[in-house]
Parts: C-alpha cells; sequence; structure tokens
C-alpha cells in the first residue's frame, strides 16, 4: 500500500510517501509562512523522488487542525481535491498528535493572550487530555511539546508518522466533499455576533 | 481548448469551464452572501472557511453540468489576485493540486481582467477598448490597446465604488449589501441634499471616501436637528454624485484615448443610474457600449476561463510555486 501525508498546520510543513509500510521520502521542514508556494514543489519532489505518480496513491492521511487556519486550509484544500480527482479514501488526523507521536506529552500551539491549542496523548497515541482550545493549565501533563515558544520549558516535536498512520489505518474514511477543517475555534466575528445575541 | 478556471476572490466559490475563451460550457457559482449578511459585509475569515468546505463540492459539479471529467480538461485557470488572500487561497491551491495531478498548464489570471473579459463569453470584444470597472473592490479605468494587454488609467485612491454604496446604504438604514436598494430608492428621490462633486479633476482617478463622509455628516446633523433625512432623496443626491464624476471620467478617456469601444464591468455594472447615464453619453458620442449580462457582472469563474485563454495564449503559465496576492496590479 502507498500513502501520501500531508501536514501544514504547524509552522513544520510535513510531506510524507509511505510505502509498505516503510517512509519513503519524507521533508519536514520549518518554512515559517510560506507553506502556499512550498507545498506544491515540496509534493511534485516527492513524488519524483520515490518514483510514484499521485494515481498510484491509495489513501491519503492529512492533518486538519488545530494550528494555523490558513496553514490548516492549505493542506486541506490538497488533500481534498487530490482524494476528490483520484477518487481514495482520506483520513484526518491531529495536528496535536503528529506533534506527540514521538513521546508521550502535552502538545501545545500557541494561541495567543494565554490560551493553546492543546492535546496530552501517551505513548501508545491514546488520548489523555483531547484537543482543546483553552487558557494553559494545569491538568496538561508534562513534558510539554511544541514548535512555539514559549515562558516555560518546552521540547521540540520528533514525530513518527509511521506510529500515527498505524493508529489510524483502520479509521473509516470520509467522503472529501464532507472533510472540514478541525479550527477548535470560532472565528472573532462569530464569537461577537454570539456574545452580542446572549446579551440581548 | 477547454479550461476549467477557479475564483475564490471574495465569497463566491465558483468553477467554470469555457471552450476557447468564448464558449460557456458549464458554471457553478455557490454564493456566502446569506452569511456575510449578519456580519455586515464580508468577514474574510469566514469566507475562507467556506471556500475549503465548498471547494471539491463545485469544482465536480462544475464538470458533472458540463458531462465532462478531468482528462477532457486542457488547462487550469485560476483567479491568484487581488481578492481576499485566504479566500484566494484555497481556489489557488485546488488549482495547482489539480495541474499537478493531470500534468496540464496552470494560468494565473488577474480577477480584474476576468471581469473585462466575461464580455467575451456574450459578444467577442473589439479592440481598442476602454473599460470601466466598477464594484465592490474596484473601481479602476483601463485601456486595452488588443488581446490581454493592459494600461490602467486610473482607479480609486481610497473606497472602491461599491464599497461607498454599501456605506451609503447603511447611513440611510438599508442593510447590506445596500447597493442595489440605493439605485433603486435613487430613481424614487430628488436631487436635494448638497453634496460634493468628489475629485472633479483632470485625472483619471476616483476617490469616495469623501463624498461618504460628506453623506454621513450630512445625516448626523439633521439628526442633530432633529430632522429625519429623506432616504430616497439622500439616495438620489448621492448617486446622481457618483455617476456624473464616473461618466465624466470614462467619456474623457474614451476621447483622449480616440477609442469607440467601452466596456463596462463588475457588480456595479447592474447599477440602473450609471447604465442609463452611461447609454445616453455614448449614444451622443457614437462610442460603442457593452454592458456584460447581469450573471458575468458579479465574481464567477466563466470570466477567468474566458481572460484564462487569452492569458495562455500570451503564455502565462505559472509554476507550482505561485502563490495569491491580496494586492496586484493589472499588467
Amino acid at each position: 500500500m502507498k500513502y501520501l501525508f500531508i501536514d501544514s498546520a504547524t509552522t513544520n510543513l510535513v510531506v510524507a510517501i509511505i510505502k509498505d509500510g516503510k517512509i519513503a521520502y519524507m521533508y519536514n521542514n520549518n518554512d515559517g509562512h510560506d507553506t502556499s508556494s512550498k507545498m506544491m514543489p515540496v509534493l511534485a519532489e516527492a513524488f519524483e523522488r520515490v518514483g510514484l505518480k499521485p494515481q498510484d496513491i491509495d489513501k491519503i492521511f492529512v492533518v486538519n487542525g488545530p494550528g494555523s487556519f490558513t496553514g490548516i486550509r492549505v493542506g486541506l484544500t490538497v488533500a481534498k481535491t487530490m482524494a476528490y480527482a483520484l477518487n481514495i479514501p482520506i483520513v484526518p488526523v491531529s495536528a496535536l498528535e503528529v506533534m506527540a507521536s514521538g513521546g508521550a506529552g502535552s502538545a501545545l500551539i500557541n494561541a495567543r493572550r494565554g490560551y493553546v491549542f492543546a492535546g496530552s496523548y501517551d505513548d501508545n497515541l491514546n488520548v489523555l487530555y483531547p484537543d482543546s482550545y483553552v487558557l494553559m493549565n494545569d491538568k496538561l501533563n508534562k513534558p510539554y511539546i511544541s514548535y512555539d515558544s514559549f515562558d516555560f520549558e518546552t521540547v521540540k516535536p520528533n514525530i513518527d508518522i509511521l506510529k500515527v498512520i498505524k493508529k489510524h489505518v483502520e479509521d473509516q474514511p470520509i467522503n472529501p466533499h464532507f472533510l472540514k477543517p478541525n479550527y477548535l475555534k470560532m472565528t472573532e466575528a462569530e464569537e461577537n455576533l454570539k456574545n452580542h445575541d446572549r446579551e440581548n | 481548448m477547454y479550461i476549467l478556471a477557479i475564483e475564490s476572490s471574495c465569497d463566491e466559490t465558483s468553477v467554470s469551464i469555457i471552450k476557447d475563451g468564448l464558449e460557456e460550457i458549464s458554471t457553478v457559482i455557490l454564493s456566502q452572501i446569506d452569511t456575510h449578511k449578519d456580519y455586515g459585509g464580508v468577514v474574510p475569515e469566514i469566507a475562507s472557511r467556506m471556500h475549503v468546505e465548498n471547494i471539491t463540492i463545485v469544482i465536480d459539479e462544475a464538470l458533472k453540468k458540463a458531462n465532462m471529467e478531468m482528462k477532457d480538461i486542457d488547462a487550469i485557470a485560476v483567479t491568484y489576485g487581488p481578492g481576499l488572500i485566504g479566500s484566494l487561497l484555497v481556489g489557488l491551491m485546488a488549482a495547482k493540486t489539480l495541474a499537478f495531478i493531470y500534468n496540464k498548464p496552470l494560468i494565473p489570471v488577474h480577477h480584474i481582467a476576468g471581469h473585462i473579459y466575461a464580455n467575451n463569453l456574450v459578444k467577442r470584444v473589439e479592440f481598442p477598448l476602454i473599460a470601466l470597472v466598477v464594484s465592490g473592490g474596484h473601481t479602476e479605468l483601463i485601456y486595452m490597446k488588443e488581446d490581454y494587454s493592459f494600461e490602467k488609467l486610473g482607479g480609486t485612491l481610497d473606497d472602491a465604488v461599491g464599497e461607498a454604496y454599501d456605506k451609503v446604504a447603511r447611513v440611510i438604514g438599508i442593510p447590506y449589501p445596500g447597493g442595489p436598494m440605493v439605485d433603486k430608492l435613487a430613481h424614487e428621490g430628488s436631487d436635494v441634499y448638497n453634496l460634493p462633486l468628489p475629485l472633479d479633476d483632470d485625472s483619471y482617478n476616483f476617490s469616495f471616501s469623501g463624498l461618504k463622509s460628506a453623506v454621513i455628516n450630512l445625516a448626523h446633523n439633521e439628526k442633530q436637528r432633529g430632522n429625519e433625512i429623506n432616504s430616497a432623496n439622500m439616495a438620489c443626491s448621492f448617486q446622481n454624485r457618483v455617476v456624473k464624476i464616473l461618466v465624466k471620467k470614462t467619456m474623457k478617456a474614451l476621447n483622449d484615448y480616440d477609442v469607440k469601444n467601452l466596456i463596462v464591468a463588475g457588480g456595479v455594472a447592474a447599477n440602473k443610474g450609471l447604465r442609463e447615464a452611461l447609454t445616453k453619453e455614448c449614444e451622443k458620442n457614437g462610442v460603442n457600449l457593452i454592458i456584460p449580462k447581469m450573471k458575468y457582472c458579479t465574481d464567477n469563474a466563466a470570466m477567468i476561463g474566458a481572460a484564462g485563454y487569452y492569458a495562455y495564449k500570451r503564455g502565462d503559465i505559472a509554476g507550482l510555486d505561485l502563490n495569491a496576492k491580496a494586492v496586484l496590479p493589472l499588467k
């Protein structure tokens, strides 16, 4: 089986092609905010390096959040369009779970003003604290795993894509038309409208 | 040549299949207007979110409507600017993905070029021409000597004309998007309010924020005095100024460049007051006036597919690193 893995929700763009249970190619780099121009050349190079065509892929695993709203949409749009066009199954995975795949702990993405996107996982990627948009708190167990800088100690993610895929390989695929981002946060406009409605 | 075109620069997700830049095979437009109404305007993050949820559905429907498959498509055209960056990115990434999977040329299209070429779907446009592009996001005068050559003569220095309409609508109590209603009311009222004619100079530029402020101040002052402003009269007074300056500068461009073809494009091309005034002036001056059908005035992918054909013929092919641009000069 040949799988494509895409994660552009964090500051690290990850693209991997998995062939018969092994990583045939992986790109994992801190590209900052240049994901939209980097993504396709990286994908094209990945296919070229392993000598495959997009049509050879059997299944796509894509991170659908949480993280950078734009970053999530870039990767998800590519993955959805591919899955739709090639008529292959697509499975969403959590950005935080991917971050925690190198070892147990709480994966954190800085969401500003004291808030984090956070989720705690054990060594087998079982959920200990479900992915949430929360104020930093004591229920999130150490170590803290993050690409971002905080005023407390964190370790950089050391991601294990094969572990993530193994965990989700039996997941029921989602119709790409209905696969949505998992932002874990409403837009400010929606929040304001909701608060306004509540006050009136 | 069959081009699959994608447009997502604002709050419409649209996909079209266009043959040879002239013939519309299919178009699907998914408008988000009902959602944005609740917020009094387009909310960029909400627009982006809706685009990503709808993009593959709209592609699929456009293909099905045309009774075609991706293998029948020769090239992919996409709006890469100007527009809302988050919205543009969704259409752009989908277009790049299709171009990559099927190894087809990727044609980058400027949104305004699309608005002008919308006319091509009705009748092949003739050159040289002057284009007046008026919408919620744009107000521009463009000279085109030949296919896909653009010389911007002038544009708005602040608010776009459609934007000014929506803001004035709010002042006189009409909910977003109020432009069309202002146009309607203008025909029922009289020009009684003393408003300035904005940027009445020899340039081809426009400015509508001063006029908009004048409306706001006048309404405010009347309210202070305990008077209600008459909505229809205000709409009429405002529209008369806008139309007068648009027509004046457009006719000046036609005269200065000795051009006999005028294209009016963009959502505000639907404005009855503007249409009437331009029709009258063009008849008087022997100018051939072309205004696209209403369905081609607002944002759609058909116009991107039409423009994309001529962009392709000029040799505009983008690499897979093509990025979206919120601000993009027309060249």
